[in-house]
């Protein structure tokens, strides 16, 4: 019997489906890997594991009995443990206190912490993941980024009488520790397997993987697929699991090849956490930029956008010397930049869709650089309302109101009202529903025809194949090598963003 | 949402406004509805008008400044020491002008370029622009001989508007000069690229950062205006009482803040306004009313409270 079973899972953000129907059940006794590309809806499903987002629907079952997990409260009764991807340390509390976060501290007297149990307590949480180099009593400020973790790990292991450990879910656990931490890590894993306990892991590094899990679940476009004993399959298998999916049907095909001529040449670039690192793109055509999460990638396009303090030996916009000078600088200049996060980064939500789409360009809107003209604005956002295909009541309508594709395609006017010569795409179509993306690969296309030039950073596999003339690789803020995107399998590419051989063709 | 508590939040205040006017009116059936009554309400509330006005320039990008006040007395202050200094009335007054301009400058170096949480900042330069003040003056209220009667008389007159009821009604000088501010103000806001850019800024500011807004330039641009605004309070107020006191304008920063909230959603110049004129109607009717100052602060305290609560709780709804 599994320990713990999740069936039938749905769940839509406003309207856009996350999960359509996953199943995910894991045995006592077994790590098993969560597993699948950004945006396939593997933190949707931790999150509804965690209590901390309610499914639309499903069947949930603990040791074959229905369960709610309706609250962190309930799913920590039942025995769930999480560690999530994001760091979260009190840094100015110690070692100890930082263990309990969000735990009873044990007391003296009915009111007095315990000081000394406290720490003999944490003490034994790190002793799970072998760790006895870090003293309980230190700041966490003091610690190395990776002991850091080590303590965030070890918070799973406190050992609670009245709700025993009974799954650990690890959401990209290694991603800060090195080989000897990630090891240690991994015996304790094992440990946990040995005693009968429960691990689902969550991560990219198909390699771990392959040595650390016994099962794996692969999530695809809020689809579950149950790849069976990962002893059985290979590594390509799993991949094919991952991204599997028709590649030519899903992108407009373009209307004509780039032009020989250069719109943009950067070179010697320089920047926090990039480079040294060149790149160009010619009129019309679209530079796609692969690489796992965290690459360099967005540093890179902030770095072109002038937003980003960086050098560079040549940089040329066309024909001339370009010289980034700021977001603002950027745009009169005609580069265009439609940021990742539509909703903290791209739009004033509480403001119309017209407001937002001349934001950019709005001395050009404005009578005499200074006296408003929304009438202007409006027919002005109507008509490229129009050619983006944008879904609105109207352009007085509040961007807040507007779905997810809606949103994006209102930040792509805003990229577009200036005609702009250089399109600065970072992950264009996360969170978009399937129409709206074929929409956008549409603009983009239109767009190239005209002669613009795109570099579009993606995680998204099939579409930087299926959208780009060239795809550069960044690994650690560098670009390590450029390849045509016709004829790439997502594999090679895969295998490419990790820095290891492709396996021989056929 | 249906579409009665819809109206209510948006229009609750003024519908609270109008009940507090027939609350008064009802109970002062002789004076409260007159001409001369309104009239005198709008000139005490012309220099709370001209604060708010200002106020409602960095509140609109989700800033605020607690150092109006002290702006406010600082610029009576430098007007007068001018005065016995001997300078003529228009220098004096552009000077005082000047350094509200300067002093709201110092304050949007302190939050756009350094960094500094608005309220930390300009809680500080409220003690400092306040010391300064203080310093000037030497402590005292300077009155007197050293006022020229030209700026005391100013804040006496006013524009002839003929006669109601057999007496002369006019419209006092400084209401004529925050009627100007506010709609200053309101073009700023609402029909020029400045404005619409601080509502980008307060709207998101790293959208309207990476569409190109300015949002340093334009936060130090708009903390000078609302330091120039309170600067103009300041010496509005030395007009109407012919004399510069240190601590004069200490009870506009309260007041002005209370205004901008007492009615909003976002904060515009409109609901800026009825909550200024809210709070002086308040004031004026109990006042008639003969209630005792401290319960009408209680009072006053209390309606904020009650507004606020009633525009969050609506919201919270949604």
């Amino acid at each position: 019997m599994p320990f713990l079973s999740l069936r039938d899972v749905t769940k839509a953000y406003a309207g856009v489906p996350a999960l359509r129907g996953a199943t995910l059940t894991v045995e006592p006794g077994e790590i098993h890997a969560l597993m699948g590309e950004n945006g396939a809806g593997k933190s949707t499903l931790i999150k509804i594991i965690a209590g901390v987002v309610a499914p639309d629907s499903a069947t949930i079952e603990v040791d074959g009995r229905s369960a709610a997990l309706d609250s962190p409260a309930a799913a920590h009764r039942l025995g769930l443990r999480f560690i999530h991807q994001e760091m979260n340390v009190v840094p100015a509390l110690s070692v100890a206190e930082n263990i309990f976060i969000g735990r009873r501290y044990p007391v003296r007297a009915g009111i007095l912490v315990d000081w000394r149990k406290l720490e003999a307590t944490a003490r034994e949480a790190l002793a799970r993941l072998g760790i006895t180099h870090i003293d309980v009593r230190r700041k966490m400020a003091r610690l190395s980024i990776g002991d850091q973790m080590l303590v965030r790990l070890s918070t799973a292991f406190l050992s609670e009488p009245d709700a025993p450990a009974r799954l650990y879910v690890m959401d990209e656990p290694t991603a800060a520790l090195t080989a000897e931490e990630s090891e240690r890590l991994f015996r304790a894993l094992r440990d946990i397997r040995a005693a009968g306990g429960s691990v689902l892991y969550v991560s990219h590094r198909l390699d771990e993987v392959m040595a650390l899990c016994d099962r794996a679940t692969v999530l695809r476009d809020g689809r579950s697929i149950d790849s069976g004993r990962l002893s059985e399959i290979t590594h390509d298998d799993l991949v094919a699991m991952m991204i599997g999916r028709k590649v030519e049907e899903a992108y407009p095909k373009p209307a004509s090849a780039p032009s020989p001529e250069m719109a943009f040449v950067v070179e010697g670039l320089r920047a926090a956490g990039i480079g040294p690192l060149g790149l160009a793109v010619r009129k019309g055509e679209i530079l796609g930029i692969a690489g796992l999460a965290n690459a360099g990638q967005r540093e890179l396009l902030r770095a072109l956008f002038g937003d980003l303090a960086m050098s560079a030996t040549t940089i040329r916009l066309g024909s001339a010397t370009y010289r980034p000078g700021g977001p603002h600088h950027a745009w009169r200049k005609g580069i265009a930049y439609v940021p990742r996060e539509r909703r903290s980064e791209g739009l004033v939500l509480s403001r119309p869709i017209y407001e937002n789409v001349t934001l950019a360009h709005l001395v050009d809107h404005s009578i005499g650089g200074t006296l408003l003209n929304p009438r202007g604005e409006r027919r002005f956002a109507a008509s490229l309302g129009d050619s983006v295909r944008l879904k609105a009541r109207d352009t007085g309508q509040r961007a807040l109101e507007l779905s997810g594709g809606n949103q994006q395609k209102v930040v792509f006017a805003r990229a577009l009202s200036g005609n702009p010569r250089l399109l600065l795409l970072d992950e264009p179509t996360r969170g978009v529903d399937v129409g709206a993306k074929f929409d956008i690969y549409t603009i983009i296309r239109e767009m190239t025809a005209k002669g613009m030039a795109v570099i579009l950073v993606s995680s998204d596999l099939p579409e930087l194949i299926g959208m780009c003339d060239r795809i550069a690789v960044m690994r650690s803020g560098s670009i390590t090598e450029t390849v045509e995107a016709h004829g790439l399998t997502e594999e090679a590419l895969l295998n490419r963003c990790y820095g290891r051989p492709a396996p021989v063709a056929a | 949402m249906s579409a009665v508590p819809n109206l209510l939040r948006r229009y609750g205040t003024l519908l609270g406004f109008a009940l507090v006017i027939l609350v008064f009116w009802v109970n002062l059936p002789e004076t409260f509805m007159t001409a001369r009554n309104w009239l005198n309400i709008t000139q005490q509330l012309s220099m709370l008008m001209v604060v708010a006005a200002g106020m409602t320039i960095v509140m609109v990008m989700g800033d605020f400044d607690l150092s109006v006040g002290s702006t406010a007395s600082l610029a009576g202050i430098v007007v007068a020491v001018l005065f016995t200094a001997g300078y003529p009335v228009w220098a004096a007054v552009s000077l005082g002008l000047v350094v509200g301009l300067l002093v709201g400058a110092f304050n949007g170096v302190l939050v756009s370029l350094i960094g500094i949480l608005p309220f930390v900042a300009t809680l500080a330069t409220l003690t400092i622009f306040s010391g300064l003040a203080f310093i000037l003056s030497g402590g005292k209220t300077i009155s007197g001989r050293a006022i020229p009667e030209s700026f005391g008389s100013f804040a006496r007159e006013g524009m002839p508007l003929g006669e109601w009821g057999g007496v002369a009604i006019t419209l006092p000088n400084l209401t004529i000069v925050a009627i100007v501010t506010v709609l200053a103000v309101w073009v700023l806001l609402e029909q020029t690229t400045f404005g619409r850019r601080l509502y980008a800024i307060g709207g998101n500011i790293e959208a309207a950062h990476l569409s190109g807004v300015a949002v340093r330039r334009l936060k130090l641009i708009a903390f000078s205006l609302t330091g120039g605004s309170a600067a103009l309070a300041g010496i509005m107020y030395a007009s109407r009482v012919a004399s510069a006191n240190p601590t004069q304008g200490s009870g506009l920063m309260l007041n002005a803040i209370a205004a901008v909230f007492l009615e909003h959603d976002e904060p515009r110049i409109f609901a800026t306004i009825v909550g200024v004129l809210i709070l002086g109607v308040l004031d004026n009717g109990l006042a008639q009313m003969s209630v005792d100052s401290y319960v009408r602060q209680l009072l006053v305290g209390g309606i904020i409270l009650l507004a606020v609560a009633a525009s969050s709780i609506s919201r919270r709804r949604r």
